[in-house]
């Protein structure tokens, strides 16, 4: 489904990834390892069209996607929920979830998708009409990936959904992703939680300093020394 | 009391005055991050519009609003797209200062060049006729203004709160990169938003024209007052914006009487710079958190 | 030791220029004073008098605008005010040799109290203030009739000579003016080349950084003001005489502000002869056109002024010298210098044993809005220790760090350091931890973008020394002690992640630091970079260093910390042994996820 092609990619004069290929086939779970500032985040905006690439190719189901714009991205059904939930904090839940749907293919099914989204995630609903500042961390991240299906997308990327919450909190942020993958979404994932993506995923990529050195099904990376050592501290 | 109530009107009048001018300002500080120095010449060019559409097809100064809204609408939206959009992404803060400074003295020089320094009066077409309620007197055309900037300012928010497109402004305004991911062209929504504001002090323009003689520095007069109520009202706020203009309508309006005319300036000022030293976020913009340490 | 050998000494420079462009300067700005006496006509000479006395102006206004990057465009109270006390004395019977002075001092005054409390406001708003205060002097200055004539405006006595600055003949008005450039341009390159203009241009390009860098930031602002307002009331004495009558609208006229920052701009701001050269090119086209076209042309200049500002901005936002510089270097042979043998670390020596605590962090309490982010953070750290402080992204890490370098007040608790006398202090801001020995990185680099690597590090060496000399061959050493060596010259935008981790460390110990905070430094750079960085801070610690070090590099925590403390969601859940720590149950749970503690089991 996704497909990226010897990708170059950084932030001005600075580059962050050298030669990353990866790819994610439909209804895979595919997580990304790696340490702060091993270009995780970098590879999910790439893909998202934040970020342009300066080589390479990334591959949407057989189109070229490498020149577009995140908002032509977000058309063809890539969905990013961003790092730090990114709400917007002066909108209410409801409108939050609205602009999830603001590209006119899922804003015609705006009403369905919204019953559907709901129905996974009974606490969004209570807080509907709040600002979304006023909600703790944990509710923002459910609104945020609430958001994020509002777009009906076909590969859906977290970057960090359990950044900055207690353990109790993370807990409920994972069942709800594990909610999702279990209806067969295609999803990418970068967290810092190495232990429970790998375990959840079919497959990993271990990204450092901007390279991709080592890639197997998540089970066996968990069982990977090296992982063992860099990531988990053993 | 007939002095007080007299002054009270004054400052209101004046207030709406402020409002009209201010509301575009605010508009583009609010969502796209710009403080536009030439603002006070959009309006002028409106001005001046209005004056040559009067003039030269004697219409109704108000009819003039079919040209000079659209007009300020397309200069505002090419300011955004050729000046103001290359420059977002500039480093320092004073490449896009001086981007609208220029264009500011550009504008105002033009029209020194077509118009000359003369002042032009737009015909008042029975908008300064004094009408008195009760014990105070006031003109037409201020009444007019007052009611259309309330109307404006009612209308900008239920556009902002109630519209796709109005909602996706705001989006882009709370969190560009997030706005971004949902899908919005957020460079289409800068040039709509600029267009917008400048749009708004078309209208204002055109209710300004024939109360006030035209001049090419007229817009500096306006504008700078503009920003005292944009401070005020904290930035970026259309209804703080609106309050802060009646409060410094009423300021300049006492303050000239009580003070002296020619000190209203230094009072409404004076207001100003405390506002900005001791309350940046404005009197009723929220306190922002600052508290984290970032570059 | 550690081995270090030094770059080759730089080319014959007068800091920063080589002579021969001291030549060439001296050619142009002595060209620049013949042409109007060769040519001799009465148009010429004033248009070199108006350009002269632009290029004095642009050049003091650069000073704040270019160099602190305060962007005044209220400039013309300034010199309004210079214009005003100069008049008012002269007609008391002073000459404005004196009442320049006068005047200088009473701006001095002025600016000094309006920019204080404008300071913390950036931008556009600073601009938006200037203008401000710019038009209630106007106002203030028409009102005040008895003092400054109103609106009528002032005229000199009609007194002729040097002595009264008012001439009859031409040349010495040329002479004057041509003198008050050279000041203003000698004033600002010394200003420049000096430890205040590091600390300013350090101050522009990141407050927080410089403010690390114990840079008294505010104070060097205000002498930059101070400065700038002082010369450019003494050019409004003199420019007065010459146009020998002076109203409200003309002294505090905001197009006249504009113009003279415009000249800099257009030359290349925070440059010291960008100002004149935009002076240079404008001032002639505008005044020739003035002069030629009259009246039928009215507004063209400043037409012209607004269009090539935009288009300045748009296409070459850092002006001629801009353009000139990048002439210059294609020319030049780049002159590299090569790579320096950087040292290995040296054979494990004989490690002290811990002293007594150096600093004392207590009961730190701290609230963002709802969030409680630090909830009762208190730990020692021992002198000469490696203290590890680790969690999961979010847990407060960095808010802690800020707190005991002075960046943030807790809501409550407090941190202690130990003097180097051995009395205990309780510094508050970040000029305070700096004076004490506190020494910080951010997590987030925070190069001087602008500047070189070695001026970067030369602003943390003016913490203990205000000789460039001095502060330039402690910023070469530091370099090639961490391996910057071969990158002095280059701009520090221009380096890699890794190249910016270590010039933040370089920027601190150059400071030479009793205490150091470590915020990631570690973080995204490389396998052998990582190693490099683990020896280096190991070695810097033997140098008596004590460090308190943010990391998330597993492997990095566990070979330099000496102790661990572990915070997780605003709390210390764990601190001891690195070993004991990252088999702490509670620890595991928290850092590396529940399912890991049964995976374990």
């Amino acid at each position: 489904m996704l497909k990226l092609e010897t990708i170059d990619a950084g932030y001005g004069a600075t580059t962050i990834l050298h030669d990353v290929s990866l790819d994610v086939n439909a209804g895979e779970v595919v997580t990304i390892v790696g340490a702060n500032g091993a270009g995780k985040t970098t590879t999910l905006r790439t893909i998202a069209g934040l970020i342009r690439p300066t080589s390479g190719r990334i591959l949407f189901e057989g189109r070229d996607i490498t020149r577009l714009s995140a908002h032509e991205t977000v058309d063809l059904g890539i969905t990013l929920i961003p790092e730090g939930r990114q709400l917007f904090p002066e909108m209410t839940v409801h409108e939050n979830l609205l602009m999830g749907a603001y590209r006119s293919a899922a804003r015609e099914k705006q009403a369905d998708t919204l019953e559907e989204v709901l129905t996974l995630f009974p606490r969004v609903r209570e807080r509907l009409d709040q600002n979304a500042a006023s909600l703790s961390g944990g509710e923002q991240q459910m609104v945020a990936i609430a958001r994020g299906m509002m777009a009906r997308p076909k590969l859906l990327m977290f970057d960090e959904p359990s950044l900055g919450l207690a353990p109790i909190i993370v807990a409920q942020v994972f069942a709800v992703i594990d909610t999702i993958v279990k209806t067969g979404a295609t999803v990418l994932i970068v967290e810092q939680n190495v232990f429970h993506t790998l375990k959840a995923a079919d497959r990993g990529y271990v990204l450092e300093n901007g390279e991709i050195v080592l890639t197997d099904s998540g089970k066996a990376l968990l069982a990977n020394d090296h992982v063992r050592q860099a990531y988990l501290g053993i | 009391m007939d002095t007080i109530l007299q002054l009270l009107a004054n400052g209101l009048m004046l207030g709406g005055l402020f409002a009209i001018v201010a509301v575009g300002l605010t508009l583009i500080f609010g969502i796209v991050k710009v403080v536009n120095f030439a603002h006070g010449e959009f309006l002028m060019v409106g001005m001046y519009l209005t004056f040559l559409v009067t003039r030269m097809l004697g219409l109704h100064p108000f009819v003039a609003v079919i040209v000079v809204v659209p007009a300020l609408f397309l200069i505002g939206a090419l300011t955004q797209r050729l000046i103001i959009q290359p420059l977002m992404s500039a480093r320092d803060d004073h490449i896009q200062i001086f981007a609208t400074v220029g264009l500011s003295t550009a504008l105002i020089n033009l029209a020194l060049l077509v118009f000359g320094a003369d002042i032009a009066n737009t015909p008042a077409s029975g908008l300064r006729t004094p009408i008195e309620i009760g014990p105070v007197r006031v003109l037409s055309g201020q009444i007019a203004i007052f009611v259309a900037s309330i109307a404006l300012v009612i209308g900008l928010q239920l556009f902002l709160q109630n519209t796709a497109m109005g909602r996706a402004i705001r989006a882009v305004a709370q969190n560009r990169s997030a706005a971004q991911l949902m899908g919005i062209n957020v460079d289409r929504i800068y040039i709509l938003t600029f267009g917008i504001g400048a749009a708004c002090v078309g209208v204002a323009a055109v209710l300004i024209a024939p109360l006030y003689p035209t001049s090419p520095t007229i817009g500096t007069y306006f504008v700078l007052t503009a920003f005292v109520v944009v401070v005020l009202g904290g930035l970026g706020s259309i209804p703080g914006a609106f309050v802060g203009s009646l409060v410094i309508g009423l300021i300049d309006s006492f303050a000239g009487f009580y003070i002296g005319s020619d000190m209203r300036e230094v009072a409404v000022f004076g207001v100003f710079l405390l506002i900005l030293i001791l309350r940046p976020a404005g009197l009723f913009g929220k306190q922002l958190n600052l508290s984290h340490v970032s570059p | 030791m550690t081995d270090i050998s030094l770059a080759p000494p730089a080319p014959a420079r007068l800091a920063g220029l080589t002579w021969r462009n001291v030549f060439a300067l001296a050619g142009f700005l002595a060209a620049l004073f013949v042409i109007p006496v060769v040519i001799d006509d009465d148009f010429i000479y004033h248009i070199f008098v108006t350009l002269f006395i632009f290029a004095a102006l642009s050049t003091a206004w650069n000073i704040v605008g270019g160099f602190a990057g305060q962007l005044s465009l209220g400039h013309a109270i300034f010199y309004g005010i210079g214009a005003y006390v100069g008049i008012i004395l002269m007609n008391m019977g002073i000459s404005p040799w004196l009442g320049m002075f006068a005047g200088a001092a009473v701006a001095v005054v002025v600016a000094v109290a309006i920019s204080y409390p404008c300071f913390r406001l950036r931008g556009p708003f600073f601009a938006l203030a200037t203008i401000a205060f710019l038009e209630v002097f106007r106002v203030l200055a028409l009102h005040f009739r008895e003092l400054t004539g109103g609106a009528t405006g002032l005229m000199i006595p009609l007194k002729f000579g040097w002595e009264w600055m008012v001439f009859r003949e031409r040349l010495p008005p040329l002479i004057i003016a041509f003198g008050m450039l050279l000041v203003c341009l000698a004033v600002a390159w010394w200003i420049r080349s000096h430890r205040i203009g590091f600390q300013l241009v350090a101050t522009r390009e990141r407050e927080s950084a410089a403010k690390a860098a114990g840079v008294d930031t505010v104070k060097v602002r205000l002498i930059a003001v101070s400065v700038s307002a002082a010369l450019t009331a003494m050019v409004g004495t003199f420019h007065a005489m010459y146009l020998t009558f002076i109203e409200p609208a003309a002294m505090f006229s905001l197009p006249f502000s504009i113009q003279i920052a415009m000249f800099a701009l257009i030359g290349g701001i925070g440059t010291v002869f960008g100002p004149l050269l935009g002076a240079v090119l404008l001032v002639p086209i505008s005044e020739v056109a003035r002069g030629w076209l009259g009246a039928h042309a009215l507004g063209l200049h400043g037409f012209v002024y607004g269009a090539v500002l935009i288009l300045v901005v748009l296409f070459m936002p850092n002006g001629l010298m801009g353009l000139l510089s990048r002439l210059n270097k294609s020319s030049e042979t780049s002159r590299q210098r090569q790579a320096q043998t950087i040292t290995a670390a040296q054979a494990p020596s004989e490690r002290p044993s811990l002293g007594d605590a150096i600093v004392k962090v207590e009961s730190l309490e701290k609230h963002f809005g709802g969030l409680h982010v630090t909830n009762n953070v208190g730990f020692t750290l021992r002198e000469g220790e490696i203290l590890g402080l680790i969690g999961p992204n979010g847990a407060g890490k960095t808010t802690v760090f800020n707190m005991i370098s002075g960046f943030l007040a807790p809501d409550s608790g407090s941190v202690s350091v130990r003097g180097a006398d051995g009395t205990w202090h309780k510094p508050t801001t970040p000029a305070d931890f700096a004076a004490i020995g506190v020494g910080r990185t951010f997590q987030i680099v925070q190069p001087f973008a602008a500047m070189t690597v070695e001026e970067n590090i030369m602003v943390g060496a003016f913490h203990r020394f205000s000789d460039v000399h001095e502060a330039r061959e402690v910023a070469r050493e530091t370099a090639h002690r961490m391996g910057l060596g071969p990158w002095l010259d280059a701009e520090a935008r221009g380096l890699t992640i890794g190249g910016l981790k270590r010039l933040e460390m370089a920027r601190v110990m150059a400071m030479k630091p009793r205490v150091l905070l470590l915020d990631e430094v570690m973080a995204g750079i490389n396998q052998t970079d990582v190693r490099r960085a683990i020896d280096l801070t190991l070695s810097i610690r033997d140098s008596g260093v004590s460090i308190i070090a943010i990391e998330h590099v597993m492997q990095a925590v566990m070979s330099l910390s000496d102790r661990v403390i572990v915070l997780s969601s605003g709390q210390i859940i764990a601190q001891g042994k690195p070993q004991e720590v990252v088999r702490d149950p509670t620890v595991i749970e928290a850092y590396l996820g529940k399912e890991f503690v049964h995976a374990q089991a």
